[in-house]
């Protein structure tokens, strides 16, 4: 093995590009008219644009920057599910993503059910989470509600069985969309730790998120975005600065 | 550990060919999907199993009567009119349920994708193969209804798997096309629906072909379901012939379908993820 085997993530020159139409344009109906009339515009738009940076075994490198400037597009390259339009991205090992955590879920379907369904999903084998039902069951304090479709469950509830099972994982790369701390008091005591326990499981870690504290404490590296291309890239106090002399003007 | 997985986006991914791979490593979810499919309609309800026949079978009741009863509608050579109707039914059902509910899956099921790296065919392979399975079991009540008729199902009748095999790649590339529809226009949910209605007087499934004018058969010949409901009343014992014509047509459209469907996605894809 070479040494650049231990970069996780290695991100070069990314351009993520969408040709989008002026106006949005959403029924079948409304694009017959607008192509007769010859009234579609279309416009290049860089929701990404020469991003570079890696990731190397058990540091943390964060994302920071104003709404809608490509931070939850980045981690959706780095996830895999956005091809970039050019540059490269490789990612070796078993991606671990914290994004909007329940998003497999099946209202019909029961607690348990669930915690396969959305484990499987989230690229374990069925086998394998069969065996974990009980423990993040327990985790999430749901054991006894195991049986139930999660329908009938409360907002509350739900949340903390997604994230007992995402969070079920020691990951290569833990992808993290904000710091979630999700259920009551108490919880949400739980789940933090438990992120921060993961982040210092000796993964490497991708973190977006608007709590610069966090980003200050938590990470080796920040990059700055600014629409969609790196603004500043390096050590956070001096990134975060940059960014909040930004934001102050 | 399991070993290591390598994300490299500079690999480029084979149309067709990393699909089919992607659906066979993820074969246990694919599994799931299917098992959720079957379990969210049966178990979750008093009559169970019964439900997927309640659709065709109730269709089935309704047809019969209009056009038996009321329209006093007879087949040549006085063959019963009800298995024939029945497979028919129970054939545009499995094409219908295949084709939608894998068109939905994919563009609901958008919410994980988007998220999670899992390739959207499986979503819509698992609608196919749960309707094939509601299919198979429809086809206990049709060997009833043949029996009834002292018909029974013929010694190849174990051909009528080559007709689900083929529905399977016909329905799963066009729900893939039709997702894209679903995704890029609102309004094409209702505009399928009356394509549908419109398909399903365009396959013989309650008049025999044979009422039909020399122009109109030929038109009704380039709709491939007629092909695929021929060879299946042939084979499973409704008599009736299936033509060199009808296997051909079959097995041409159904993998142009497919390798068209899963072409045109992997292509898509990526700009639809931009609207979603």
């Amino acid at each position: 093995m070479s040494i650049s085997n231990e970069k996780i993530v290695e991100v070069t020159d990314v351009t993520l590009a969408y040709r989008r139409t002026r106006h949005r344009v959403s029924s079948l109906k409304q694009t017959a008219i607008d192509t007769i009339k010859r009234r579609m515009a279309y416009e290049q738009f860089f929701a990404l644009n020469g991003v570079s940076f890696d990731i190397a075994r058990g540091e943390t490198v964060s994302v920071i920057g104003r709404n809608g400037a490509g931070k939850s597009t980045l981690l959706k390259v780095v996830a895999r599910v956005l091809p970039p339009t050019t540059g490269r991205v490789v990612v070796r090992g078993h991606v671990a993503p914290m994004i909007e955590l329940g998003a497999g879920f099946n209202p019909e379907l029961t607690g348990a059910e669930n915690i396969v369904m959305y484990g499987t999903l989230l690229g374990r084998t069925p086998k394998e989470m069969r065996g974990r039902i009980e423990a993040i069951a327990d985790w999430a304090g749901l054991s006894e509600h195991l049986d139930i479709p999660i329908r009938a469950y409360s907002s509350g509830m739900t949340a903390r069985l997604a994230f007992a099972t995402a969070t079920d994982v020691t990951p290569d790369l833990l992808l993290i969309d904000e710091i979630l701390s999700v259920g009551d008091e108490d919880f949400k005591d739980k789940s933090r730790a438990r992120t921060e326990e993961m982040m210092n499981s000796g993964c490497a870690v991708l973190l977006v998120s608007h709590d610069l504290e966090t980003v200050r404490k938590m990470s080796s590296r920040a990059i700055y975005l600014e629409h969609g291309a790196p603004k500043a890239f390096g050590a956070p106090d001096e990134v975060i600065e940059t960014y909040l002399s930004d934001v102050h003007h | 550990m399991s070993e290591l997985q390598v994300y490299d986006s500079a690999v480029p991914l084979r149309p067709v060919i990393s699909q089919i791979q992607a659906i066979y490593q993820n074969r246990g979810l694919l599994r799931l999907l299917v098992a959720r499919d079957l379990t969210v309609r049966y178990k979750r309800s008093v009559i169970g199993v019964w439900w997927s026949l309640l659709n065709p079978l109730f269709t089935t009741a309704v047809m019969y009567y209009v056009f038996n009863t009321v329209f006093k509608s007879k087949l040549p050579g006085g063959a019963p009119f009800l298995p024939y109707l029945l497979s028919g039914v129970l054939l545009m059902t499995f094409f219908n349920q295949a084709l939608t509910m894998g068109a939905d899956a994919v563009a609901t099921g958008a919410g994980i994708l988007t998220k999670v790296y899992v390739r959207p065919e499986i979503f819509a392979a698992s609608a196919a193969i749960s309707s094939a399975i509601n299919f198979m079991i429809g086809l206990a009540p049709l060997t009833i209804v043949l029996a009834i008729y002292r018909k029974t199902p013929t010694l190849h009748f174990p051909l009528t798997l080559l007709v689900i095999g083929c529905m399977l790649l016909f329905t799963t590339g066009l729900s893939l096309l039709l997702a894209i529809a679903y995704i890029n226009f609102d309004d094409s949910r209702s505009l399928i629906q009356i394509f549908l209605m419109a398909l399903q007087y365009m396959t013989p499934v309650f008049y025999p072909i044979s009422v039909l004018g020399p122009h109109t058969r030929d038109v009704i010949q380039l709709n491939p379901l007629e092909s695929f409901l021929q060879i299946f009343r042939h084979e499973f014992g409704n008599g009736g012939v299936s033509t060199l014509f009808n296997w051909e047509m079959m097995f041409g459209s159904s993998i142009l379908a497919f390798l068209i469907g899963f072409y045109v996605f992997m292509k898509r894809w990526p700009k639809l993820m931009a609207k979603l």
